[in-house]
């Protein structure tokens, strides 16, 4: 009963976390239609920012949430504004150039970073970092904890902004129907590029908060772009509860699968349950639950 | 026709380049040797380490007069980790840059790959890292291999549970999926029934993973006496922490070197470090001379700490000099004779090559096993080079 | 002039490692080779046929393992993976190809790439078959490079030959109108999945024997080299958008344009660099050239960026662009 009970609440809090990652992917994937396989290098970009404050000027972790959003959604407004939207005018064989574009992107981030910091595993310790409270015999960690609620807080408020502000209706809008928002006088190039922006300050707070309880390297994106495009399609394009389902799948399926199958398998389950959903419930969990 | 000119002004500057590769080569009158080291990808910071020992040796043979009156040089070429990547350097190196010999060689599997291109082509090449078993399996006769294999790496932990440790009865094996972890556990699995302990599990993960609870929560309810994990830094580092957030109290927590034995474990895993076990080849208190004396010359040079991999790059170049100080000639082969009859003693230890079990050219050293206590790594076992006592069984968490 | 380029370009490649014995090139050369198989063949799905694989490491990788098993658990030369290596990869292709057909555009494309890191999975976790990380390592048949680079010669040129050949067939007319709109070649009566599984298995069989030669020449391969996503599937990628995506000889012209950028900035252009520094004793061009050998893949990754941007046709593509771009005053010429 304990292992069953620590697995579900490992893979809770892992789920929250991821559902941080996919929210942004999601929304971009659902107004932009491309996927963008830089999302893991772009978080790598925001744990990079959070280490440089913790390191040399001894900024909290969650206090550089601050910087690091801000940072990312200005760095996703240029990727989007000046390699991605210029693609759409450009005449070309395939449509999925700007998914290449991306990839192209991501590898150029990545060096940069390398460039800079070399491969040396970095991370930021505080003094909450393995801190832990125990419920019964099941142990919480409070990073985790706090990951988890920080995660679902923004899921909430990404919720009430596409719900209830001009913005989130236009970016609604485009993502239904980007002729017909036109005609309604959306400005769709505008909405693109606040789109990116804002789901890469969304991944730079998933970074962020991963920062205390785990660790930072180069090359750490790509595993994480990976995760994010599974969660998206679980959760369906452009919806924010969505997204949070979807992580809590995968992040249960993960924790599952290691605790009875064996831990070599954790990500092969994950891009297991992504081919069947992309099969038998085209559109995620969006489908059921309309949102 | 204007295209086919474009064409041919592209042709020419590649010639241009290439040519000038080639004249580049033809330089003064030293001894060429080349070393293979992954120094960008992954992989890059062990790399560093021991490009750094190579030159700092280097610099010293060329300063007390090189070999015969030539001086040594290095052609450093990187494997960015990759064996095919790997496989490209080392024949740049024997055809474009013709060198005497070969060095370097950091992970098993671009070490696997080169080494045969090196045995084709009669080049010897010196091992010095890659620890698989059977890259000294094959009967090769060009290569050679410094550091023990894997399945040796815990010996003296071995000893130390039959002498010691008596009443551990129990194992669980945790290992990552790489070369270095899937053949070590296995190697380690036979071990243990040699030893007559009970494997309750040995399973495999995927390096980088964010949470290992759901593995460490397995291990404790299978109530292992000892935990043996086969690591890199970082994954190292969270086993640790996680292992004390789910409050996992094994007899022995012990690492199978590589990670555990860095300094960056222990400011990653902080407190959690404290009382872990690791198997380890080298530290800067072995009875070898001069081993303290290259741990210090290297953190006074290069101002950070090294470790086992420096050591063996370090003492590498010794063997490599002695060699080619020996060899009749400074041909490919004579250079090879004269590295099977070495007989140094180096920082890292004594190097002789001979032929035991299936392996052949292996240099057989004895390991250590090492400690965490109180923030220094400490040599606890063999008992005649023990630089503390050890602490056995680990306090439980609670109770530190 | 330009419709014998090719045949002349091939009488070249023919005589280079007879003229220029130097191994390390015709090691390079030999590289690009197999590329060009890998490149055909990813254009063939993607740049025809429309659908973007980032999977094509798994049918490399099914190819090399292969190979590389048949020679490990039966002692049979390894030789035989090429004639069985492609066809294990079309068997790998052809289920997946079955069920994820019905996937379109992007989410096809999202599809393989989770197919190449099942495979990778796989490999590494079924060690019993497959030895897992330790990999399978082969000592290879010839010491010589020369009979490994007239296999990759031939490989290279079937691979453009028989695509070339495929798409003045009527399966040609097919896959380009897959790609041009799958809706109007559906209501024209083409059965689009089953012209999209072809297209696939052309590719992957291509692939799958290119996979079989890199275990015959490399000797060594585990499931991080050949199930690789950055250093397979997306170079594939790379090759066919560089070269030009949807024309014949792009892939040639990419896996050249790859292998040679990868080369360069690995080695800092050959010791260029390096020997400018020794020449000049400067300290700033020795720190340039350990930055440069440093910055392969940053290369990639800018080279990538510029060639989306502005030659999205790729080199061979948008070939008229860029001699234009390069010569400006060409059109004056031409008007003399």
């Amino acid at each position: 009963m304990e292992v069953f009970l620590q697995t579900l609440v490992a893979g809770i809090l892992k789920g929250g976390l991821y559902g941080l990652i996919g929210l942004g992917m999601s929304l971009i994937m659902g107004v932009m239609g491309i996927i963008n396989l830089a999302h893991g290098q772009l978080m790598m970009v925001a744990m990079y920012i959070t280490f440089v404050l913790s390191h040399y000027l001894g900024i909290d972790p969650y206090l550089s949430l601050f910087v690091s959003m801000p940072a990312l959604f200005l760095l996703g407004v240029v990727i989007q504004k000046y390699t991605l939207n210029p693609l759409m005018e450009v005449d070309s064989i395939l449509p999925e150039n700007q998914v290449l574009m991306t990839v192209g992107i991501g590898m150029v981030l990545t060096e940069i970073a390398r460039f800079i910091f070399t491969s040396d595993y970095k991370s930021v310790r505080t003094s909450y970092s393995d801190a832990t409270f125990f419920l019964g015999e099941i142990s919480f960690s409070i990073a985790l904890v706090i990951a988890f609620f920080i995660a679902i807080g923004f899921t909430l408020f990404m919720f009430w902004f596409l719900l209830k502000t001009d913005i989130g209706r236009s970016i609604r809008a485009t993502a239904q129907d980007k002729d017909a928002a036109l005609l309604m006088g959306v400005n769709s190039k505008r909405i693109t590029v606040i789109t990116f922006g804002l789901g890469s300050a969304l991944v730079a707070a998933a970074g962020t908060v991963l920062m205390p309880v785990y660790y930072l390297f180069p090359d750490i994106g790509g595993p994480f772009t990976r995760k994010a495009f599974v969660i998206t399609i679980l959760g369906g394009l452009g919806s924010t509860v969505g997204a949070i389902f979807g992580g809590l799948t995968l992040g249960l399926a993960e924790a599952f699968g290691a605790t009875y199958i064996g831990m070599a398998y954790d990500d092969m389950i994950g891009l297991l349950i992504f081919i069947l959903v992309l099969l038998f419930l085209p559109g995620g969990f969006k489908r059921l639950t309309k949102i | 026709m204007k295209k086919s000119k474009v064409l041919i002004g592209l042709i020419l500057a590649v010639a241009l380049i290439f040519s000038f590769g080639v004249s580049q080569s033809i330089a003064a009158d030293t001894i060429k040797v080349g070393i293979v080291l992954p120094l960008t990808g992954k992989l890059a910071k062990f790399g560093e380490i021991e490009n750094k020992s190579f030159l700092m040796a280097l610099k010293e043979i060329n300063a007390a007069g090189g070999v015969n009156g030539k001086k040594i040089e290095l052609i450093i070429e990187d494997t960015t980790g990759k064996p095919d990547v790997g496989r490209s350097a080392i024949e740049k190196l024997i055809s474009l840059d013709k060198v005497v010999m070969l060095g370097g060689g950091y992970s098993s599997s671009v070490t696997w790959a080169t080494i045969a291109v090196a045995q084709q082509n009669k080049v010897p090449f010196l091992v010095n890292t890659g620890s698989a078993d059977k890259i000294t399996e094959q009967g090769w006769e060009y290569i050679f291999r410094l550091n023990p294999p894997v399945s040796e790496y815990p010996g003296a932990f071995a000893s130390f549970l039959e002498t010691i440790a008596t009443d551990v009865k129990t194992v669980a094996i945790l290992h990552e999926n790489s070369l270095f972890g899937q053949s070590g556990s296995k190697k380690f699995v036979k071990r243990c029934e040699a030893l007559g302990l009970e494997v309750l599990m040995k399973e495999g993960y995927e390096a980088g993973a964010i949470d290992f609870k759901p593995l460490l929560i397995k291990v404790k309810a299978k109530k292992a006496d000892l935990v043996y994990m086969i690591s890199y830094i970082m994954d190292a580092s969270l086993l640790m922490r996680q292992s004390k957030e789910l409050n996992l109290n094994p007899k022995l927590f012990v690492g199978g070197a590589a990670g555990f034995t860095l300094p960056e474990f222990k400011k990653n895993a902080a407190k959690a470090s404290n009382f872990v076990y690791s198997a380890t080849l080298w530290t800067p208190s072995v009875p070898y001379p001069g081993a303290q004396a290259y741990y210090d010359k290297f953190v006074e040079i290069y101002n950070e700490p090294t470790e086992y991999h420096g050591a063996e790059a370090y003492s590498a170049m010794y063997v490599i000099a002695d060699a080619l100080k020996r060899a009749k000639s400074l041909t490919r082969k004579d250079v090879r004779n004269a590295l099977a009859s070495t007989n140094l003693i180096t920082a890292f230890g004594p190097v002789k090559f001979i032929s035991y079990d299936k392996k052949t050219n292996q240099n057989k050293l004895p390991t250590f096993l090492v400690q965490w206590i109180d923030g220094n790594l400490e040599t606890v076992w063999p008992k005649n080079v023990a630089t503390k006592g050890y602490i056995y069984p680990i306090p439980k968490w609670s109770k530190r | 002039m330009k419709k014998f380029m090719p045949l002349i370009l091939l009488i070249i490649l023919i005589i280079f490692p007879l003229v220029y014995q130097n191994a390390y090139y015709q090691h390079l050369m030999i590289l690009v080779f197999i590329w060009v198989a890998i490149g055909s063949g990813w254009n063939m799905i993607a740049g025809f046929t429309g659908q973007v694989s980032f999977g094509d490491a798994a049918f490399f990788g099914t190819g090399a393992y292969t190979a590389g098993l048949l020679a490990h658990h039966f002692g049979i030369s390894a030789w035989w993976g090429m004639a069985f290596g492609g066809i294990m990869a079309m068997a790998v292709a052809f289920p997946f190809g079955w069920i994820c057909f019905r996937l379109r555009g992007a989410y096809f494309a999202l599809a393989s790439l989770a197919l190449n890191e099942v495979c990778r999975h796989i490999a590494t976790i079924a060690e019993p078959l497959t030895q897992g990380m330790v990999g399978i390592l082969i000592m290879p048949t010839f010491v010589s490079k020369i009979p490994y680079y007239y296999i990759a010669l031939a490989l290279a040129v079937v691979s453009v030959i028989s695509v070339q050949f495929i798409m003045q067939t009527k399966w040609g007319y097919y896959f380009l109108s897959i790609r041009e709109d799958q809706d109007a070649a559906e209501s024209l009566g083409i059965d689009t999945h089953r012209y999209k599984m072809v297209s696939l298995n052309i590719a992957a069989f291509l692939t799958g024997m290119a996979g079989a030669l890199f275990m015959n020449y490399m000797g060594f391969i585990d499931p991080e080299v050949v199930f690789s996503l950055h250093d397979i599937s997306i170079m594939a990628i790379l090759v066919g958008i560089v070269g030009g995506v949807g024309t014949i000889y792009g892939p040639a012209v990419g896996a050249f344009v790859m292998v040679a950028v990868h080369e360069f900035f690995r080695t800092g252009f050959f010791g260029f660099f390096k020997g400018l520094a020794v020449l000049t004793g400067s300290d700033f061009l020795n720190i340039a050239a350990k930055y440069i050998s440093h910055a392969h893949v940053l290369g990639f990754g800018i080279l990538v960026v510029l060639v989306i941007l502005y030659l999205p046709n790729g080199i061979v593509g948008d070939w008229n662009k860029l001699v234009g771009k390069l010569v400006p005053f060409k059109k004056k010429e031409a008007a003399t």
